[in-house]
């Protein structure tokens, strides 16, 4: 019975690149955040998204990185067809739009990912080897933890304001688009000040504040497959910076 | 043994005492309720055990508190974190980790115990708790009792010997609350020693030792078991308390209107609802309402109490059946601009930058002399200027309420609009409802709650587990069948 009970505590529901150090997730993503703001080139662009959607299927990601992929096809077809009709104004924001939303499609990509495939003790332990101090580690582990339930709020208090008819209809919501904001804004931000603050309270009680060497339920270490997985990832990356000032980086890939 | 000698406590913020020398002698295995009205210091009174006071919510202090003779107020709260474990009122915000298991294990991770030793201690807490069912969940698919039951399991995990339970029945139905008071007995039985913060406390009738009652910070008087459970009515209602046999307000019940059968009319018929993929929630529900009638909506947590709420209210569209009101079919669009919904969370619904602008939101033409209106009736006129999230928890959910009767709404819901109310709050909100009544609109109300249910209800339904419905007027003999279900 007791052991039975041991073996479904120490149970591992991710797998493959889901179990790498939370460092190694978060360095990769934050060199992808940059590779893809400087990479231009269609081709490689979409490499860019193709080889991370390959890293994320690895580790319980498959319909995730599927999803994002046609997401990302989709898009550029579309802004590809904006070219073809030419709206004074609006053209220009569209395609700058579009432009934006592919630069943030490998990084939503793979930031919602690693949010899903981290255990929140790994992230405080890897957080605390990285010597951050506990002012720095506790408020990101309290976002971390938030981050899942601002959509549950967010319905909420959509709810109440479609029953009160406040901005309830989609034109009411583009007439008055920064008053919406507001309505929606102030309760989260009400409500995001209680349930931190309960939390704190929750926390100390049962010994967040205490700075000890603290151990997850698995070993938490950057050890031989994340350094393999840095340096292929630094390679990769590195590789698709020098293709988009080559030839390749030159190609029209979407035309109709 | 926890001592208090002469203990007063300030908050930093605050210019009066919210203690006031608090002498009391607690012995080792003595199981504690703590009440009193809302606002008396009972929650500041846990807080300086617990730790919180003075670290989390400094102020000034007074005289000692010695747990077994070492004085707690030197102790910083972490120190205290292996011996004195508290639970929290609300389930959702007590989370740390975003799945069960972890959860379990926070505690232990914190006081930096080797992986064998959190894995055991896990193993204990799941054993002795009965909560294997739970482990590897993700906490959003918990309900508020299977939560309660985590986060006292983390607690457990720790092994302190004085555990403290803020409101821990507040967001509960009955049978997580009968749950509740089998695992309060587990740890009564293992003689540690349990304070109890609490306002509905009936189902700790056979649990506690001694109550205390606070009073403007004061402990005012001390009872037995015997002597508290048996306060007459008079006294019991004049310190502001709930009852501790609800059961018996039903024999007691007294008819409060005839049955009417005019007014407007609110006609629900054969109404299905499934979620996508899911089994179905609801399942031809048919009922009745009138202008004026109050009516109950019970059932067990999950038995479809929200998602029935969510399609008359509008914010979902029905499968099958139909809703008229006045005989004529209503929309989901129709129906949200018919109806209001007081949350239990007034923090989602408050929006205006002061209490008369919220009332006004949403409401085409000009509202002001209705707005006027309504602030004389809620008391709130002093407060029209405010910011709504200024106020009291008990002034927010008026202001929301003036809010619908500005809204001029028909039908107007409640969910659960007496959780954490102390006797006075509670019987305010049901005069208030009351008066909706009288004026004609059709109300609705979850809850949980017996004595208000008895006190306010005209009517009930009854969700079952299939999603079917039973609408019953209320009489004595329901009510006693009901208590029945719940309390036994």
């Amino acid at each position: 019975m007791e052991d039975k009970t041991k073996q479904q505590i120490m149970e591992q529901p991710f797998r493959g690149t889901a179990l790498l150090d939370p460092r190694c997730k978060s360095l990769l993503l934050i060199l992808l955040g940059f590779v893809s703001y400087f990479v231009n080139g269609e081709v490689v662009s979409l490499i860019l998204v193709l080889g991370f959607a390959l890293f994320v299927s690895l580790g319980n990601g498959i319909k995730w990185a599927a999803k994002m992929v046609v997401i990302y096809v989709v898009i550029s077809v579309l802004s590809t067809l904006l070219k073809y009709v030419s709206i004074p104004v609006l053209s220009v924001m569209m395609s700058v739009f579009g432009v934006t939303i592919l630069k943030f499609i490998p990084i939503v990509m793979v930031g919602n990912w690693i949010l899903r495939t981290t255990h929140m003790d790994d992230l405080m332990v890897a957080l605390q080897r990285m010597r951050l101090p506990q002012a720095v580690t506790i408020p990101l582990v309290v976002m971390f933890r938030y981050i899942p339930t601002l959509g549950i709020e967010y319905r909420m208090i959509r709810n109440t304001m479609d029953i009160r008819g406040i901005s309830d209809t989609l034109w009411k919501r583009i007439t008055r688009p920064i008053a919406t904001i507001e309505y929606i804004l102030i309760p989260l931000l009400m409500r995001c000040l209680k349930v931190t603050d309960e939390l704190a309270a929750s926390g100390t009680t049962r010994g967040l504040e205490l700075e000890k060497k603290r151990y997850a339920l698995r070993e938490i270490r950057f050890s031989l497959p994340e350094y393999l997985v840095t340096i292929a990832g630094l390679t990769f990356l590195g590789m698709l910076l020098f293709l988009d000032h080559t030839s390749i980086g030159k190609i029209i890939l979407w035309r109709l | 043994m926890i001592e208090f000698e002469n203990f007063s406590f300030r908050y930093e913020e605050s210019k009066e005492f919210t203690l006031k020398n608090i002498n009391v002698t607690v012995e080792t295995g003595e199981f504690i309720l703590l009440t009193g009205r809302s606002g008396c210091g009972k929650t500041t009174l846990i807080r300086s055990l617990n730790g919180l006071i003075p670290h989390f919510y400094p102020g000034e202090m007074k005289g000692d508190i010695r747990m077994d003779g070492a004085s707690l107020l030197d102790m910083k709260s972490s120190q205290l974190a292996g011996r004195v474990g508290t639970v929290f009122q609300d389930p959702r915000s007590q989370f740390f980790m975003t799945d069960t298991t972890r959860e379990l294990a926070f505690g232990c991770e914190n006081m930096g115990y080797r992986r064998e030793e959190t894995v055991d201690r896990i193993a204990k807490a799941v054993a002795d708790m009965e909560l294997s069912d739970y482990l590897n969940r993700s906490i959003f698919a918990l309900s508020s009792g299977e939560k309660q039951q985590v986060a006292i399991g983390s607690v457990y995990a720790l092994q302190p010997k004085v555990y403290i339970f803020d409101e821990p029945s507040a967001n509960l139905d009955y049978e997580a609350t009968k749950r509740l008071a089998q695992i309060m007995a587990k740890l009564k039985q293992k003689g540690y020693t349990i304070f109890v913060v609490e306002h509905r406390f009936y189902y700790l009738r056979d649990l506690i030792d001694r109550a205390f009652l606070i009073q403007n910070g004061q402990i005012e008087r001390t009872f037995t078991r015997g002597e508290f459970c048996s306060l007459p009515e008079q006294t019991r209602v004049l310190y502001g308390l709930r009852t501790s046999w609800p059961g018996q307000d039903a024999k007691a019940y007294q008819e409060k209107k005839s049955h009417r059968e005019t007014g407007h009319s609110f006609i629900v018929e054969n109404l299905s609802f499934d979620y996508k993929n899911g089994p179905e929630v609801l399942q031809n529900v048919s009922f009745e309402a009138h202008s004026g009638d109050v009516i109950g909506i019970l059932g067990h947590n999950g038995a479809g109490k929200t998602t029935l709420l969510s399609v008359l209210t509008g914010l979902l569209k029905e499968k099958k059946g139909e809703i008229r009101y006045d005989g004529k079919r209503l929309s989901p669009r129709k129906r949200r601009s018919l109806s209001y919904l007081v949350m239990q969370d007034t923090d989602y619904q408050l929006f205006g930058s002061s209490v008369e602008e919220e009332l006004s939101l949403g409401i085409s033409g000009d509202p002001s002399e209705k707005v006027t209106e309504t602030l004389e009736a809620l008391e709130l006129s002093a407060y029209r200027e405010q910011h709504p999230a200024a106020l009291s928890g008990g002034q927010k959910q008026r202001v929301t309420i003036g809010a619908a009767i500005v809204k001029d709404s028909p039908v107007i819901y409640f969910d659960e609009p007496t959780s954490g109310l102390d006797y006075d709050s509670m019987v305010r909100v049901s005069r208030l409802i009351e008066r909706l009544s009288d004026a004609g609109i059709i109300i609705f109300v979850v809850s949980h709650d017996f004595e208000f249910i008895v006190r306010t209800c005209t009517e009930v339904l009854q969700l079952d587990d299939k999603g079917a419905i039973h609408n019953r007027h209320l009489t004595s003999s329901v009510l006693e069948s009901l208590s029945e279900k719940y309390f036994n």
